[in-house]
């Protein structure tokens, strides 16, 4: 199949990739540009472990094709830190002892990081909410709701 | 997945190449459906036509009646003001489809071609009297939402047609809607049974004038419950008519038993669910007044 050139604007860095038409953004993150930090794993939309936000709103990578996202701005989990300090919701996982396997932790954070964005002052029901459609194993979620209502708290002198 | 892929920009140009793919092409909207299906190599198409860039096929109107562009989001619905009041119903269908990942994305015309039989949106599109609009390279045609859905995943569209909108009429004088849902958990469930109504009362009587009944999940496809809107229709909405209604439903759908539910546990929620929906319909022209 022929491939084509997209421009993609990730992390706030402009991406040249030859890529065919029909591969998903997912596929390019991890494969092409190497930022393996957007997880694999049900290619259905169902477990929420690709999770990236396209602008500033949540989406499954694993159902978005690469070419959708011309003219958006795509963030992984590798755009969350700024000169080498972690993002407060990553800090958060972290203190909070949020991650266990952590194998859902990057589309947790991104979930929750658009959550936050358009909810600074959050509750612990609208939190649960937030991350329903990011599913998690291991931790049972307390940990991870407490971490992300920690971040809220922390983000707050910044708003 | 191997498949050429367009973004037209204009209505016009997504007919033109619609109609050169035939069986061969699909239209994409959020994605949801679509390439779940591709992906499981249910569905193989040579070319995907997307919709993202068509302009105005995502703007909701409403000024009398309300017209959903088919590239609207379940998002979208959620928070659009037009639809905080009569209209709830569509609020309480679309919010609880998925989880925010797909509500993104997942369009209303993709939930109405999509035809499954446990569409939310489509129960609730279904009990406000809904007409799809298809544009295709004859024309333009408008028809019924109930008489375009024809079983799972089978709808009246040609192949080459793109469903441009939905529109249903205003609601008025004493009415409301509601939307309710049963599910083994709350979030990122496919329904076991929805139900979807919408009452309006007389204003100096307090009768029931009309009354619309939809269902999910009971039947090949989402189903208006006519033998329980008959059951309304002229009375006095006491609690016992209301109870009346949902054995009525209960008896005219057609459940099937799979790894869900049993046809007979669907029938007892349709049961449960249909006076309970009624009631905040109730509650909601009360709270209004």
């Amino acid at each position: 199949m022929t491939k084509v050139a997209l421009t993609l604007s990730i992390n706030g860095e402009r991406h040249e990739v030859l890529a065919e038409p029909d591969r998903t953004l997912l596929d390019v993150l991890r494969h092409d540009l190497g930022l393996s930090g957007t997880k694999e794993n049900c290619l259905e939309a169902e477990c929420g472990v690709c999770t990236v936000l396209v602008d500033g709103r949540a989406v499954n990578a694993c159902i978005l094709l690469a070419a959708q996202c011309r003219g958006r701005e795509v963030l992984t989990i590798e755009g969350l830190a700024r000169d080498g300090q972690l993002h407060p919701l990553q800090q958060a996982f972290i203190d909070h002892g949020a991650v266990q396997c952590g194998y859902c932790i990057p589309g947790m954070i991104l979930s929750a990081k658009a959550y936050l964005d358009e909810h600074p002052v959050p509750t612990e029901a609208g939190v649960r909410e937030a991350l329903a459609g990011n599913l998690c194993r291991c931790t049972g979620y307390q940990k991870i709701t407490d971490a992300v209502l920690a971040a809220a708290r922390e983000l707050a002198p910044e708003r | 997945m191997r498949f050429q892929y367009y973004e037209p920009t204009s209505l016009t140009d997504a007919v033109d190449q619609a109609a050169r793919f035939g069986g061969e092409g699909r239209f994409l909207a959020g994605g949801t459906d679509l390439m779940i299906q591709i992906h499981r190599g249910v569905l193989r198409p040579r070319h995907v036509v997307s919709l993202d860039r068509v302009p105005d096929l995502a703007a909701v109107e409403a000024s009398g009646e309300t017209i959903l562009g088919a590239m609207v989001t379940h998002r979208d619905l959620e928070h659009h003001p037009a639809l905080q009041g009569r209209l709830r119903a569509l609020v309480e269908g679309a919010e609880v489809v998925g989880g925010h990942q797909i509500r993104n994305v997942a369009t209303v015309g993709g939930n109405v071609v999509n035809a499954s039989p446990a569409a939310d949106v489509v129960a609730v599109l279904l009990a406000l009297e809904a007409t799809v609009v298809l544009l295709g390279a004859g024309g333009e045609r408008v028809m019924p939402l109930a008489g375009f859905l024809l079983g799972p995943g089978s709808t009246a569209r040609r192949p080459e047609e793109i469903l441009t909108a939905i529109r249903f009429p205003a609601l008025v004088g004493p009415s409301a809607s509601a939307f309710l849902k049963a599910g083994r958990r709350r979030a990122m469930e496919i329904s076991l049974v929805c139900v979807a109504a919408v009452l309006a009362l007389d204003e100096r009587t307090g009768r029931c004038v009309a009354v619309r009944v939809a269902l999910g999940a009971v039947a090949p496809t989402t189903v208006r419950a006519h033998a329980a809107e008959r059951v309304l229709e002229g009375r006095m909405p006491t609690a016992g008519v209301l109870r009346e209604a949902g054995r009525a439903a209960a008896g005219e759908c057609r459940p099937i038993s799979d790894v869900r539910a049993s046809a007979r546990y669907r029938a007892r929620l349709v049961e449960a669910l249909v006076p309970r929906a009624l009631a905040r319909c109730l509650e909601r022209i009360g709270a209004a007044a």
